[in-house]
């Protein structure tokens, strides 16, 4: 909190509102059992009798509501949960804390007049500036705050869903006249930073969201959907609930929840996608590889929300190798000029029959001539390849241009389902003369 | 003069009275122990440094003459070190037990003359619970759960092997004490998962409704402040179904609601919920200090400072607590420009009426 210049008579305190916590501590409270008596005290059958009547009757005159004395500090009352250290009190926010993209920024501000005069006519804002844009979030400038009295306060509380990162300043600003009717104007700046809460790594095919926690809080998944694009359809694939066996009771209200732990802790998710048409797995991406988008929503303390859209998860092309396409032998020695054989083979990785093929020199962009280019028709004819199977063929070659060269742009064509694959990788040959 | 010589001595130059069960040696707190009551009036007065100066002088005066009455003497003096936050001292003065509480010369039978036909440990059980708990005070947080929970395994040990139905109650409370101290460990660390796995253990070993329900309202907190409000609310539907007569329950049942009307942001009936709580015990103070929030979070500072300061004027003996200091020093921070001027007064009151161990730093000044 920014302190006045000392000529204001108004001054802005602002606190920070995001939702309570309980407090938690280990108490030093006991029990009189453990405090009077030797552990083992009572397993002396002439002394237990007498001893437990003494105890019960400590504790009545303790548990009277006439109690004046610090008594709850120092011993636990029958039913010993109060030794956890959770008695359901809230603690208000107690520093500004790290903010995080797809928070609400929530922050009480208050407008103190401390000085001994009454000032009127105020006319209060309050905007959140980025690097980007300024948000306002409260102008009083046509309904003015007639008057604050010497001593007063004039309070209100301000929302923003954050939705960029890097540095904010929330700037409060008060335009009004003071004891000597004079018009004061008066900013104050709070700034504070906007990082990034969850880094998201996608692998696709199955689709894979890794999420990172890179906040200092535990993160309570609240919900994580996959929305696919209307070209597939998704569902979350779980591991299977190997919790033991729990009471009746506590398997109604108590279903383990998906936290994520601060400071780097990971959770991955696992989405099948399916094609929406015939309900296939994706082979292959043609055209848009566009699949769909995470929807993130994550709680922290008292239900505190958050939310994060991802953007759009793309599928890589020709995920899933139909054929390979290799060459198995090149001679050592090639001579500018003179036609040399490659020995090529074509396996069909799938379970179906695959073909007739076609094998072609494809040409650049700029049709220009390549160094290496085939020797003989431009176009050879391959017959249909069973599954599993592989296909041997020889390709008659001829080099151009002297020095290292690459064979490229040997392309397979699936005449029947007209489909190319990717090419042969380049293969670098030395041409010599 | 150690403790050991000390003990050893008085062993030797008594004479025996040997406990006739007619006699009910145990009429009084001070039939247990030399000027019992006084060191117990004095806890809970929290004058704490009354008692090491109490403690002082019966060791120095050879006050005490039973074995069992020094471990006792033993155990405030540790309890009021820790309490007023000097916590070294209290692991040195636990360690001035020789060789650990599973000392033989900790034991009854070894007075035969003052305690004839008595056996077992005269150690109180709060030396244990300390000697686990010290650590985490001077930054060895992982040795304090490595104890807690061996000292559950010793727990669990001993109920089985317990000789009477009265025995083996005390040590299952004992359990339940210690699952309790390792709950709030892993709760100050945020280790909700295994929080939530040890309170089921929790609620399935309880037998009656009342204390099962007080149970899953703190499950329910647990859920709440991680996130889990689903979770949450089933909570506080179980513990709502039960029926109850007494204020306590009664109340407890209203602040969970209200809790769930402060996460769906409906503040006003959250107040609601908290004010039927004050009405039925004005010195409910979980009630007092969440209805205080409430009202900071509708805006009305001014309502809740007065709610806060009302209460320590009406019951300080209950309202007084570190916790309750923080959130009112926290809305005077935010009420006022100097509120370094508002905090002393709070302060010099709190100077005249607290324990000794409160804790003044809360107070931020």
């Amino acid at each position: 909190m920014s302190s006045t210049q000392s000529s204001h008579s108004l001054a802005f305190r602002v606190m920070r509102l995001c939702r309570p916590t309980f407090h938690v501590e280990t108490p030093l409270r006991f029990d009189l059992t453990d405090l009077i008596i030797g552990e083992d005290l009572l397993d002396d059958p002439s002394a237990a009798p007498h001893l437990l009547r003494l105890l019960q009757s400590q504790s009545t005159a303790i548990d009277s509501s006439t109690d004046l004395t610090y008594s709850n500090r120092f011993l636990l009352r029958d039913g010993l949960s109060d030794a956890m250290g959770l008695p359901g009190m809230l603690v208000l926010p107690q520093a500004f804390g790290a903010i995080y993209l797809g928070e609400t920024f929530c922050s009480y501000i208050s407008i103190n007049n401390s000085s001994s005069f009454e000032v009127r006519d105020i006319i209060i804002k309050a905007e959140i500036q980025t690097e980007r844009q300024r948000i306002l979030l409260l102008d009083t400038t046509k309904t003015p705050v007639e008057t604050i009295r010497a001593g007063g306060r004039y309070d209100f509380i301000v929302e923003h869903d954050v939705k960029e990162l890097g540095p904010h300043t929330l700037v409060c600003t008060a335009l009004y006249s003071d004891g000597d009717s004079e018009r004061k104007y008066l900013p104050q700046y709070f700034k504070f930073i906007v990082s990034n809460p969850l880094s998201v790594r996608t692998k696709v095919r199955v689709v894979k969201a890794c999420l990172e926690n890179n906040t200092k809080s535990n993160l309570y998944m609240d919900q994580v959907d996959f929305e696919p694009t209307p070209q597939w359809s998704a569902t979350l694939l779980k591991a299977d609930d190997h919790h033991s066996e729990k009471d009746a009771l506590t398997r109604e209200v108590f279903k383990p929840p998906i936290l994520i732990r601060s400071g780097g802790g990971i959770h991955n998710y696992l989405y099948q996608l399916k094609s929406s048409m015939d309900g296939s797995a994706p082979t292959k991406f043609e055209g848009s590889n566009v699949l769909g988008k995470l929807q993130i929503t994550w709680r922290t303390n008292l239900g505190e929300p958050g939310r994060l859209q991802t953007q759009q998860i793309i599928g890589n092309p020709i995920t899933h190798k139909e054929v390979e396409l290799k060459a198995m032998q090149v001679p050592s020695v090639i001579i500018l000029e003179k036609p040399f054989t490659v020995c090529l083979s074509l396996t069909n990785l799938t379970e179906k029959n695959l073909g007739p093929f076609e094998v072609l020199l494809s040409l650049t962009d700029n049709q220009e001539e390549k160094a290496v280019m085939v020797n003989g028709l431009k176009r050879m004819d391959l017959p249909q390849v069973e599954a599993f199977e592989s296909l041997d063929f020889k390709l008659s070659l001829i080099a151009v241009e002297l020095g290292m060269q690459k064979i490229s742009g040997i392309t397979l064509f699936n005449t029947m389902e007209k489909k190319s694959y990717d090419p042969l990788p380049d293969v670098e040959i030395f041409v010599d003369a | 003069m150690d403790l050991q010589n000390k003990m050893e001595d008085q062993g030797e130059t008594l004479i025996s009275t040997p406990d006739h069960p007619l006699n009910n040696a145990f009429g009084s707190l001070n039939d247990i122990c030399y000027e019992l009551s006084s060191l117990q009036e004095l806890a809970c007065r929290g004058s704490w440094r009354s008692i090491l100066d109490k403690v002082t002088r019966a060791r120095t005066q050879s006050l005490l003459t039973k074995p069992h009455e020094h471990l006792i003497y033993l155990s405030y003096y540790a309890i009021a070190l820790t309490k007023l936050r000097r916590f070294s001292e209290a692991v040195t003065e636990l360690d001035s037990l020789e060789n650990g509480l599973d000392n033989v010369i900790y034991s009854y039978e070894n007075y035969p003359h003052h305690y004839p036909n008595r056996y077992g440990s005269m150690a109180p059980f709060v030396l244990r619970w300390l000697y686990a708990e010290l650590p985490s005070r001077v930054e060895n947080r992982q040795e304090t759960l490595d104890r807690f929970y061996l000292l559950l395994q010793f727990v669990r040990e001993k109920s089985t092997k317990s000789s009477s139905g009265m025995s083996d109650d005390i040590w299952r409370k004992r359990e339940g004490l210690v699952i309790n101290s390792i709950i709030s460990h892993h709760l100050s660390h945020k280790e909700f998962g295994v929080c939530l796995d040890l309170i089921n253990d929790l609620i399935n070993r309880e037998s009656t409704p009342v204390a099962r329900a007080v149970l899953t309202s703190k499950l329910g907190y647990i859920q709440m402040q991680l996130g889990d409000l689903e979770g949450a609310k089933a909570s506080f539907a179980a513990v709502e179904g039960v029926v109850t007569k007494e204020v306590e329950m009664k109340n407890l049942v209203n602040r969970n609601k209200a809790l769930m009307f402060m996460v769906g942001k409906d503040y006003v009936s959250a107040v609601r919920e908290y004010q039927e709580c004050i009405d039925r015990d004005d010195s409910d103070v979980v009630a007092i200090n969440n209805k205080a929030l409430c009202l900071m979070y509708l805006r009305d500072l001014s309502d809740s400072i007065k709610v806060m300061e009302n209460a320590l004027e009406r019951v300080p003996t209950a309202a007084l607590n570190e916790t309750f200091v923080v959130n009112l020093c926290s809305m005077y921070e935010l009420a006022h420009v100097n509120h370094s001027d508002i905090k002393k007064t709070l302060s010099n009151w709190i100077a005249r009426v607290a324990p000794d161990d409160f804790d003044t730093s809360c107070t931020r000044l």
